[in-house]
């Protein structure tokens, strides 16, 4: 059948969220270290996470760190033995040397490698499965077309991202932080937990910052392709998630739930309307279709 | 001895670089480097520098720094056999995948990584180099004692940009999409070669839309009117002394995209630089500093041409794509 995915950043947010229309959680928020109770910084909350994921039936991947510089290897070093003892499903990787790191530590879980993983080809896909890697998020730039290929001629799992904000850049500083008389540092207060956008001043442009990311300001969506995607045999979805509201979460969720059961029990797909307006309702800025039909990422295509 | 490598957006700059001393000269392949095709070189054109280097003794290294499709690495590959045919000394890449083919296709070649592929830490030089980088480009923001412990840990060559950001912003080389999340646009040409409008990791030019103002804050309630989301480099000089001691094998001069003039008057500079970094124990720079800031404003004004034009062009580009949209629900409507 189909995988469908989400992330979540805490312990938190583990417990307020309603996560019943997901397979499977990937725990962490891999841009920054600082978000608080961040999983992918502090080990001492992975093994009650993955008994409670695991408890919700679901599987729980674990991200590492996107963009550690030297002195983050430690702390990134201690996060992954911690997780080497627990019974996590896989990694998440983003950043080429913890593949290396995860190899050198004895590694055998499965390891999906992230968006910024930066894959962009299969020969790439190639020489990052040599390193464990069994599942890829190609680079949100490639066509639905580029990721099928890749699929097949390397050949791995693709991780298709079906709604959600797209992640655009990561950097190793926060931009909130900076922009907002911050000293690096100092403790940065969680101005994120706001929501952040950058608006062009003279234009309709805009896209939402989470401090170390900037994401699109549209939310992909992908909900009107649904029946094209199990038709092309791919079962590995994920709704990005990040910086969104728990009923955000659970409702992006239940809607592709039933789409992707219908699409897969061979069920057309049918007036997807009412739910179109309802994650438009959800999308401050609109829907786009990402990079999948060989547009600019804010584009909406839409089925025509 | 460190190499300074200097940039050939032009076949007269990249006479004028070797002239001035550079020890090498890195250029672009039309639709295969991250930069826009003015400043990309013909096949013609870079078989006659390499033959114009080779004559003077000195390198080139040849700019395949897309982030190519699948399909093209057949044609990838061959284009990398035939500049080596040609003398080509080196490559610059940023695919992983391509870097590990050129390293079992022909491992007497120099493969350098590309800012694209956004190092940030001696582990990630390990594995571009246990899969075929012989050096590896580092990110601006690298400390001298960052650049120590990568040399020490990997013994890899270590490349430098002669260019740092003074200050915070997002940098993000190699994981960044703003550009082409605003304007983009795929086609192929007559070789099968796809082309990315719009994306620099895949061979279009950045349209520098992080150039343009933009207004920032939570929600509604703006915290910063009319800035740039990246904070642009500058050229350096002071820190270079130390930048060689810690053990940098390559010093790349930025400006494929620049005059001719300037990146012939900067690798002047750095030529002179180094000549007197490299007689004498305690070198005194203090001499270059007035010099350096004349660069500095030269620099500046043509980046502002460039981005201005740039950004003019994401503008056109998406108001082009927004008028066939209207265009195409018009004909819906008639129909």
């Amino acid at each position: 059948m189909f995988e469908l995915s989400t992330n979540v950043a805490s312990p938190q947010q583990l417990r307020r969220g309603d996560f019943s229309a997901y397979d499977a959680l990937y725990l962490g928020e891999f841009s920054c270290l600082s978000y608080p109770n961040n999983f992918c910084a502090h080990p001492e909350f992975l093994a009650d996470a993955v008994a409670q994921v695991h408890e919700m039936g679901k599987k729980a991947y674990l991200r590492l760190f996107a963009v550690p510089s030297n002195h983050d290897l430690p702390t990134v070093r201690n996060v992954i033995k911690t997780a080497l003892g627990l019974p996590f499903d896989g990694f998440e990787v983003h950043n080429l040397g913890l593949l290396q790191m995860l190899k050198e530590m004895g590694n055998t879980k499965p390891i999906h490698l992230g968006v910024f993983g930066n894959l962009y080809t299969d020969a790439t896909a190639r020489v990052v499965k040599d390193y464990g890697v069994t599942r890829v998020y190609p680079n949100p730039e490639l066509s639905l077309d580029e990721a099928i290929y890749i699929r097949d001629n390397t050949p791995i799992d693709v991780l298709i991202p079906v709604h959600g904000k797209i992640p655009l850049v990561v950097a190793e500083t926060c931009f909130i932080h900076e922009n907002s008389g911050g000293l690096p540092g100092e403790d940065c207060k969680f101005k994120c937990s706001q929501e952040h956008w950058l608006t062009r001043a003279s234009g309709d442009w805009s896209l939402k910052d989470t401090g170390c990311m900037t994401l699109s300001g549209a939310d992909l969506c992908m909900l009107e392709h649904v029946d094209k995607l199990a038709a092309a045999k791919l079962n590995a979805f994920y709704v990005q998630s990040h910086g969104e509201s728990p009923d955000y979460i659970a409702t992006v969720g239940r809607i592709y739930r039933d789409a992707f059961s219908r699409a897969f029990a061979g069920v057309a797909e049918g007036d997807v309307g009412p739910q179109l307006e309802q994650l438009a309702g959800l999308a401050k800025m609109g829907l786009c279709n990402g990079y999948y039909f060989g547009d600019a990422g804010r584009r909406y295509v839409g089925r025509a | 001895m460190v190499m300074m490598m200097a940039p050939g957006g032009t076949r007269d700059m990249c006479r004028l670089v070797l002239d001035e001393g550079a020890d090498a000269v890195y250029v672009g392949v039309v639709g295969w480097s991250r930069r826009g095709a003015e400043h990309e070189l013909s096949d013609d054109d870079i078989r006659h520098v390499i033959d114009d280097a080779s004559a003077r003794g000195r390198e080139v290294r040849i700019v395949v720094n897309t982030l190519p499709s699948s399909t093209e690495i057949p044609m990838f590959v061959e284009r990398i056999a035939q500049y080596a045919g040609w003398g080509a000394k080196g490559f610059m890449i940023s695919d992983v995948g391509c870097m590990r083919l050129v390293r079992d296709l022909l491992p007497e070649v120099a493969v350098h990584t590309s800012v694209g592929c956004g190092v940030t830490n001696f582990e990630d030089v390990r594995f571009l180099r246990d899969n075929g980088a012989t050096h590896v480009v580092l990110p601006y923001r690298m400390t001298v004692k960052e650049i120590a412990e990568i040399k020490q840990k990997t013994g890899v060559g270590i490349e430098v940009f002669l260019f740092k950001t003074p200050s915070g912003g997002k940098i993000c080389p190699g994981k960044c999409m703003m550009s082409s999340y605003f304007s983009y646009r795929r086609w192929l040409d007559e070789t099968g070669k796809d082309h990315f409008y719009g994306s620099a990791s895949r061979g279009g030019d950045c349209l520098r839309v992080c150039q343009t103002e933009w207004d920032f804050g939570p929600d509604d309630s703006f915290i910063r009117h009319g800035m740039t989301i990246k904070t642009n480099p500058a050229l350096w000089l002071d820190e270079l002394p130390a930048y060689l001691a810690a053990g940098v094998d390559c010093l790349k001069v930025p400006g494929r995209d620049r005059s001719d003039l300037l990146v012939r008057d900067i690798v002047r500079f750095y030529r002179r630089v180094l000549d007197v970094i490299q007689e004498s124990d305690r070198p005194d720079l203090s001499g270059f500093r007035d010099e350096l800031l004349v660069f500095h404003q030269r620099w500046k004004v043509e980046r502002g041409i460039r981005d201005n034009r740039l950004i003019g062009e994401a503008e056109r580009e998406a108001r082009r794509v927004e008028r066939a949209q209207v265009s195409a629900k018009n004909f819906e409507v008639v129909i």
